[in-house]
């Protein structure tokens, strides 16, 4: 009786394709195959579960059973906003912004005209033409596969996304903003392709928002050229009811640098995973993010940084804090392979425990074929240090504005390497923010 | 302004003061000294109202309330001020924030009108100024990276900028040099007045050459062993602590 619960998420997917499949972008050519083919394989292995290592801390399949997603629905109408400080973030910056409500993209709501010649962005469904599209779409980005059943699920279902080709040299004037609004229950699949050519530079800014009961399931396909350069921002703040499952795949090229950043606050259950490959020597990747989580709220990070070839930097932190009965989950991996020499690859992972029922689980790991190399990991989980709240209290500031002081200050350094100033302040009033609605 | 009865202070099951009686009157200023670990610190975190500081017996009383109903930022609201030994290192709050947060925190409390960042800003260095603090020092994270001395001088300016009505100041001058100890004094003697009182914990008489006591107490196995005037002090100077029955604890 459990086998066939336990598949039930699974066989809604599947029928979600069959229901859909004729009218997913792209049915009437090359990638109409490439959906027939992910959803067989998706088929065949299920959704993961915690027998599986990289799914040790997160039962997404048991997550998804319970919640059971329909699909969501398109939202054709008028669009209202939340009224928190998630929904309106970023909103205040100069910036080419692009809405997508139910996973689907509105051009109506969206403002991204003007943008500087060498700069393509559009929706998935106008560039599956173009051979820039197909290339990523087909690249096999990590080697040990570790993506591929949440990537099948994607790529069969992905019913839109947004595509940003920057060309040879040409630098973004200002970022692009991607708004993913939730406003009705149920699944969505988004797919973005993002392809930086030599030399070309942008900053991409995206926030999740919604109070609906939604799963929402993103690939982000990036392709860092020679020289590159890729800030990356984003805010998760979806509901309590919502399930967010993410996953960034990069190839970043020589003297290329991507740099990423990701807090999440919101959410019930929620998964960010990176799979980094350096393909060019001296190229750069920053993967980093800051957590708060309260009640029953569950977030997993996962990252793996593929050194590939010599003379890269990698460097990863992730650090939270822990209310509640909230779960925080840090699986990583460096791997240095062989020919990798000169490399300098660095994981961290700290967590805040701010109740006895709050738990962290923690795994970095090195994975060294090469010897000239420079690697190092940790982690941490600490409460709040008494004799700092005794300091405070005794200037008298009040227990809970001390806790605040010390929690914001905990998660300084780590919001410190968000790569967009503007955005990094915006994120440190989240967080003030956060703290507030907690002792209410 | 602080009457303490017969106070027993018992630490992790372990009897650190055993029945101290203090008055301290508005406008006075004591010295406390005494030999290490006698619990002249202890006796600060007491009257700080740090946790894990049982008082079993006796009372405390501060303007008249009895000072075990409060909370260790009510206490400090109230006008109770303490100098640490050894003040701690915050990481991510900056000197400046943690300022005007507390000087805030503590005007609110007091059900008056909080400062704006202008007024705060002139304040702050009004009261800087005098200790040698300057702007780069305020930016930096609170304590960390300070210098011994400067950690110190950062003390001074908190109560320079809180202006308690009780201020107990534990070895804040161990650790300055001669010139940074005339400083510290300096700002410590402009706070005098006779609303405001202080408690001056101290090892060395040479502080007590600038900041003159009108009463010196020597503090010894948890008991204060004697009560004088501040020639007390020259006397333990040049004879030690052993004449007083100080033997340690
Ligand atoms: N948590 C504790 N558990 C047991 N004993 C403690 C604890 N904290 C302090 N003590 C003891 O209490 C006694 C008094 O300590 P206190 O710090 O008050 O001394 P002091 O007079 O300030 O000394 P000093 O001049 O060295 O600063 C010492 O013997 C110390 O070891
Ligand atoms: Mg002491």
């Amino acid at each position: 009786m459990n086998e066939v619960m336990t598949e039930k998420a699974a066989q809604n997917f599947i029928d979600a394709y069959e229901s859909a499949r004729t009218v997913l972008p792209g049915a009437d050519g090359w990638l109409a195959r490439r959906r027939a083919a992910a959803i067989e394989a998706f088929a065949g292995a299920g959704l993961p579960h915690r027998r599986l290592e990289e799914w040790k801390y997160t039962d997404l399949r048991q997550t998804l059973d319970k919640a059971g997603f329909a699909p969501a629905p398109e939202h054709k109408g008028a669009v209202v906003l939340p009224e928190t400080a998630s929904a309106s973030a970023f909103s205040a910056l100069d910036r080419h912004v692009l809405v997508f409500v139910n996973g689907r993209y509105r051009a109506d709501l969206s403002k991204a005209a003007r943008l500087p010649k060498g700069v393509e962005l559009r929706g998935l469904a106008d560039v599956l033409t173009e051979q820039w599209a197909k290339d990523l779409l087909e690249r096999r980005f990590d080697e040990a596969r570790q993506a591929e059943q949440v990537v099948d699920l994607n790529t069969a279902l992905m019913s839109d996304g947004m595509c940003l080709r920057i060309r040879k040299g040409v630098k973004l004037d200002k970022p692009v903003h991607l708004l993913f609004f939730a406003a009705d229950d149920g699944a969505s699949h988004t797919r973005n392709l993002v392809l930086l050519e030599e030399g070309a530079e942008g900053t991409i800014l995206e926030s999740h928002v919604g109070e609906a009961a939604s799963f929402a399931d993103i690939v982000t396909d990036v392709v860092l050229g020679n020289g590159a350069r890729l800030d990356h921002v984003k805010l998760q703040d979806e509901s309590a009811n919502a399930v967010h499952l993410a996953t960034l795949r990069g190839e970043v090229g020589a003297e290329a640098r991507l740099s990423s950043f990701t807090l999440t606050l919101g959410c019930g259950v929620s998964r960010g995973q990176s799979f980094i490959r350096f393909a060019g020597e001296g190229a750069e990747a920053q993967v980093n993010g800051a957590y708060a989580l309260r009640a029953t709220q569950h977030a997993d990070q996962f990252c793996v940084v593929d050194h590939a070839v010599p003379r890269c930097a990698s460097n990863t932190v992730f650090k939270g804090v822990l209310d509640g009965q909230s779960e925080g989950v840090f699986q990583g991996k460096v791997i240095v392979r062989p020919d990798a020499q000169k490399t300098d690859g660095r994981q961290m992972t700290q967590a805040l425990l701010l109740s006895r029922d709050a738990a962290m689980n923690a795994k970095p790991e090195l994975e060294i074929y090469a010897d000239d190399v420079q690697c190092a990991h940790g982690s941490t989980v600490g409460e709040l240090s008494k004799d700092a709240l005794f300091y405070l209290r005794s200037r008298g500031i009040p227990e809970a504005e001390a806790r605040r002081l010390l929690v914001l200050a905990f998660l300084d350094d780590v919001i410190a390497l968000a790569p967009h100033e503007e955005a990094r302040e915006i994120l440190r009033g989240l967080v003030s923010g956060w703290f507030e609605e907690a002792s209410i | 302004m602080l009457e303490i009865r017969n106070l027993h202070v018992t630490v992790d099951g372990k009897e650190i003061l055993k029945g101290i009686d203090l008055d301290v009157a508005a406008g006075e200023v004591h010295a406390i000294m005494g030999p290490n670990g006698s619990g002249k610190s202890t006796l600060s975190y007491v009257l700080a109202g740090r946790e894990g500081y049982e008082v079993t017996e006796g009372s405390i009383l501060f303007n008249g309330q009895d000072l075990r109903e409060m909370g260790v930022d009510e206490r400090a609201a109230a006008g109770i001020f303490l100098a640490f030994q050894y003040p701690l290192e915050i990481p991510g709050v900056t000197t400046m924030t943690f300022l005007k947060t507390a000087l805030n925190a503590q005007r609110k409390a007091r059900g008056e009108e909080e400062l704006d960042a202008v007024r705060f800003l002139k304040l702050v260095r009004e009261k800087a100024k005098p200790l040698n603090v300057n702007d780069e020092m305020l930016k930096r994270a609170l304590n960390v990276g300070y210098s011994g001395g400067e950690k110190k001088r950062a003390e001074v300016l908190q109560m320079s900028l809180l202006e308690p009505s009780l201020a107990v100041l534990d070895e804040t001058d161990s650790g300055l040099d001669i010139d940074a100890l005339k400083t510290v004094a300096e700002g410590v003697n402009a706070m005098r007045s006779p609303e405001r009182s202080m408690i001056v914990i101290t090892h060395y008489q040479r502080l007590l050459d600038y900041i003159v006591p009108d009463v010196v107490h020597v503090l010894s196995g948890g008991r204060i062993v004697k009560t004088g005037g501040k020639e007390l002090a020259l006397e333990l100077e040049k004879s030690g602590y052993a004449a007083y029955g100080a033997d340690a604890a």
